[in-house]
């Protein structure tokens, strides 16, 4: 037998082959109807720039859609996806060399290319897809982890494409049963059915199987295509699509600005408001649930779930159709109560689920296909609380201290500049030049006005003087930077207090900002921009990073206060997640003598919130609903002496949930600048 | 239903207490680094009169300050909180507390107001104001105006022609019908927590309109005004020191250490008599 001469014959067996031709007319007239539902959906929505920048688009879809470099994170399900996944594509290259083949002048299938792969690849990753449906329909069915959504739907998917492969190996089989097929040993699948039936059936008996098993297939495979842009399958598409379109900002830079003077509605309560990249968001998502896992509120116990959000919203987009359409733009439609709410107790997108989100972000991290959750509560917070001026008493608090003190921390017994006592701290506004300072020192309400926290922005602020750098404060100039007004989703108050703060900063002409909060560090960094204050900004960690690489602050390694101790690094969602600055405190950490750094169960972008962002800080959870606690226990269970912090919330959450979960142990929570002032500031 | 409410702007009471200085001149609160805010009382009478509003069908609400030209803020808060009118009275300089003179300022205010839109059903008053305390104005006020107050009211609600006012006492509730046109001074409940104002009122706020009189404008000698009563004087200010005297208990066990408190709560008691 010549090898290069190696093929098989296209349509063995099979009658009426125009048949298939005509039935695939209706497949893809569905197929194509249904993608032009979704995308006129889409394209309802508000404008949003999400096609710039190609080149880095590009990246981010090889890296996340072809290389499904996210979705390999969760080992068990990374495994069975890929499985499916690859074997998808190879039996979808296949079945195009068939059509090449078959209907065009070249005759690509034969030879080695024909053995290699059109018959051994193509087995093997045939088997991929058994085995990586079985996989799946083993978590489904019997392990039944809690992120997964039960719906007959995915069932269906299940089985449709078990059966889709398996009578593709029947086939295969019994053609080479019959045929004799001088090359079966290519396709050991194939084979093994040929194999398994021969004993015990004749060949006329696998020959009407095969007919009968051949159109089945066909008639399963081209009702699958057709219902793929009605189910959840249609993330083969809108998947790779949300990829390319994702944010590339950072989530530190996510949240829209709005324009008071034209807009017709503050936040967004109408699917109408969405832009058509968060109505895209919606079709997107594979009901995976990893969001909705690594949600602190919801590991806490509370009701809120990102997964679920983005699955009501999808259903309330699927019903309200084509009347959603006629409302979009935010109107109201014809009148006929077009659109619906998307605000609802009902649903996942109940006020009291939206004001139990910390913007931590673990969300958009989690997710494989860059769906965007985190902006959309917070652009339904802001039609709650601008609108509606519905939400916690705690939140309340917080907003009218910022309006009248313009801190959120009302009836704190300290001002501004108090922390400073002993120091000698220039003051821009009384400086003769303020323009000596080539740092301005953003010290934030959270480092000034709460007590256990003034010893970073002094321990921060006596590195500074040590390393030389020339630095300047605020003092009772500064106002809050407007983080926690934006997060609960007061637009408004955040425009103010930012409009107010760039203008006292360009003031003073100042261009470099350091600050040990990084929530403040986030809204400069990334927010500022948008209403012309440009910085070059720091996070207390990075610029002290910076000094002790320049060699401005003495390297301490003989020093022994930390001695002996284990330090454990609590990673804040702002500067982390948000900004992508994992090192620079881990950097500092590691120039401390004598200690051992050991990393939490979540740390780096897995991390987990201390439970104080999104204005949670300010709001008293119930006792066993406390992510705080949740986080601390992770900390004490490092074993660790110290957990190092780089945030005043973080550091106020901690000290409270490591002082429930120490038990008799000391652990102590201490910022980096803490730690390191306590070595480099040792004579 | 006319409803007229009175606001006081005053320094933010939660001010740290190293923040608060005393003129001792000028026998007067310094401003230093404190914030200017509502007296949290008037936001309250503010809150009763909104929800009064919601239960009376075609009620109006006028808000009225009389203060500096910073209280034009107070003004524009309570007209985010939606009252639909607001009127300062401005005060050129002196921070006189005497409520009498306050009242006359109020009234000589609220008439001129009345020859404008009519009168006045009900004049809602804070119970006191953050800063002196007195709890005087409301009662001056309605002596000044010639008409009925009832002081520490909660809630009003529309009746027949008449009020329904829930007024806190000592031993309870008491519940009273009133007769337009009356004074009542407002306390705290837990109903009339002042609402936060939606954004689109917020700056809607800014472009309604705001009617400033000067006290020559109503008629009122200011040199008069500013001295005041000749029944109240501010003899002393000064800022209280607290001083605390703490004692532990000693003892080697538990029972020792109690048996020591519970000796030295005795003895407290007795000095006391």
């Amino acid at each position: 037998m010549d090898p290069t001469q190696a093929t098989r014959e296209v349509f063995w067996n099979i009658q009426y082959t125009w048949l298939v031709y005509v039935l695939m007319v209706p497949t893809l007239a569905v197929f194509g109807w249904g993608f032009w539902l979704k995308i006129r959906r889409w394209r309802a929505g508000q404008p949003a720039v999400r096609f710039d920048r190609p080149g880095e688009r590009l990246r981010l879809f090889l890296r996340n859609a072809i290389g499904q470099g996210r979705t390999i994170k969760r080992r068990y399900a990374g495994v069975f996806h890929s499985l499916v996944y690859t074997g998808f594509i190879v039996l979808f290259l296949a079945t195009t060399v068939v059509a090449i083949h078959h209907d065009t002048p070249l005759h690509i299938m034969k030879g080695h290319f024909y053995l290699i792969f059109q018959s051994l690849i193509v087995d093997i990753f045939g088997l991929f897809v058994l085995v990586g449906v079985a996989l799946a329909a083993i978590r489904r069915w019997i392990s039944k982890p809690k992120l997964l959504v039960y719906t007959d739907e995915a069932s269906w998917i299940l089985v449709t494409i078990f059966v889709m492969a398996l009578t593709g190996f029947m086939i295969e089989g019994w053609r080479i049963a019959v045929t004799d097929d001088p090359w079966a040993h290519w396709s050991p699948i194939g084979n093994l059915f040929a194999l398994g039936s021969d004993p015990w059936m004749t060949d006329t008996a696998m020959q009407r199987g095969h007919v009968i098993i051949w159109w089945f297939h066909l008639v399963v495979a081209f009702g699958w295509i057709a219902w793929v842009p009605f189910s959840k399958m249609s993330h083969i598409f809108t998947a790779p699509l949300n990829i390319f379109t994702a944010n590339l900002d950072g989530y530190g830079g996510s949240l829209k600005t709005i324009d008071f003077e034209t807009a017709e509605r503050f936040g967004i309560n109408h699917l109408g408001d969405f832009t058509w990249k968060d109505l895209l968001d919606f079709d997107a998502c594979t009901e995976c649930g990893r969001c909705t896992d690594v949600c602190p509120a919801n590991t806490v116990g509370k009701s809120l779930s990102p997964r679920d959000i983005i699955l009501d919203l999808q259903a309330l987009m699927h019903k309200q159709g084509d009347q959603f359409l006629a409302g979009s733009n935010g109107s109201n439609g014809d009148g006929n109560g077009a659109t619906l709410p998307v605000i609802d107790e009902k649903t996942a997108m109940a006020p009291e689920a939206l004001f139990s989100c910390t913007t931590c972000a673990a969300c958009m991290e989690a997710c494989p296909v860059h769906i965007e959750q985190m902006p959309k509560i917070v652009d339904a917070r802001r039609f709650l609380v601008m609108e509606e001026a519905d939400f916690p008493e705690g939140m309340m608090d917080m907003m009218n201290s910022l309006e009248s003190r313009q801190h959120p921390f009302a009836g704190t017994q300290f001002n501004r500049v108090d922390w400073t006592e002993g120091l000698d701290i220039d003051v821009m506004a009384d400086m003769d030049d303020p323009a000596e300072a080539e740092v301005l020192m953003w010290v934030g309400c959270g480092g000034a006005l709460v007590e256990r926290n003034r010893n970073t922005v002094r321990a921060t602020a006596k590195l500074l003087k040590k390393a030389g750098v020339k630095f300047a404060i605020l003092g009772r100039e500064e106002s809050c930077s407007g983080d926690p007004a934006r997060r609960v989703g007061n637009e408004f108050l955040f425009e103010m207090l930012a409009k107010g703060n760039v203008e006292t900063l360009s003031r003073y002409g100042v261009r470099k900002v350091v600050t040990s909060c990084p929530h403040c560090f986030n809204s400069f960094k990334n927010e500022y921009p948008h209403f012309g204050g440009s910085y070059e900004v720091y996070h207390h960690t990075q610029f002290l990073d910076q000094l002790l690489a320049e060699g401005r602050l003495d390297r301490a390694r003989s020093a022994t206060v930390n001695g002996g101790r284990t330090i454990t690094f609590h990673d804040p969602c702002y500067l982390g997640r948000h900004n992508g600055e994992y090192d620079a405190p881990r950097n500092l950490l590691a120039h401390l003598g004598g200690t051992r750094q050991v990393e939490m169960q979540r740390s780096g972008n897995q991390s987990f919130c201390c439970g104080g962002g999104g204005g949670m800080a300010f709001v008293d959870e119930p006792p066993d609903q406390r992510v705080n606690q949740e986080r601390a226990q992770e900390a004490v269970d490092t074993g660790a002496d110290v957990v190092a912090v780089g945030c005043p919330f973080c550091a106020t959450m901690l000290d409270d949930g490591v002082n429930a979960r120490r038990g008799d142990r000391d652990v102590r929570v201490k910022d980096v600048a803490e730690l390191l002032w306590d070595e480099v500031g040792t004579p | 239903m006319r409803v007229l409410v009175c606001l006081k702007q005053i320094l933010d009471p939660d001010v740290p207490a190293r923040d608060f200085e005393i003129d001792p001149a000028a026998k007067a609160a310094k401003r230093g680094g404190a914030n200017l805010v509502t007296n949290i009382f008037c936001e309250n009478a503010i809150e009763t009169a909104l929800q009064f509003r919601e239960a009376a069908a075609d009620a109006k609400i006028t808000a009225l300050c009389y203060g500096e030209s910073t209280a034009e803020d107070c003004l524009r808060k309570a007209m985010a909180m939606t009252v639909d009118e607001a009127c300062l009275v401005q005060r050129d300089g002196n921070t006189n507390p005497d409520a009498a003179a306050v009242g006359r300022v109020l009234a000589a205010a609220i008439q001129r107001l009345e020859q404008d839109g009519g009168p006045f059903d009900a004049v809602l008053v804070g119970r006191e104001s953050g800063d002196w305390g007195t709890g005087q104005t409301g009662g001056a006020l309605a002596e000044e105006l010639g008409r009925p107050v009832l002081g520490f009211v909660e809630s009003l609600a529309p009746g027949n022609g008449s009020v329904t006012l829930r007024r806190q006492t000592d031993v309870g509730i008491e519940v009273a019908e009133a007769e337009p046109p009356f004074v009542v001074t407002i306390t705290n409940n837990e109903d009339n927590v002042p609402r936060i104002p939606k954004t689109r009122d917020v700056m809607m706020s800014y472009r309604k309109p705001l009617q400033k009189l000067s006290l020559a404008d109503l008629g009122l000698d200011s040199d008069e005004i500013r001295s005041g009563s000749s029944n109240f004087e501010v003899e002393e200010i000064f800022v209280p020191t607290d001083e605390v005297e703490c004692e532990l208990a000693e003892g080697d066990t538990l029972d020792e250490r109690v048996d020591q408190l519970a000796r030295k709560i005795h003895e407290v008691v007795a000095s006391i008599g």
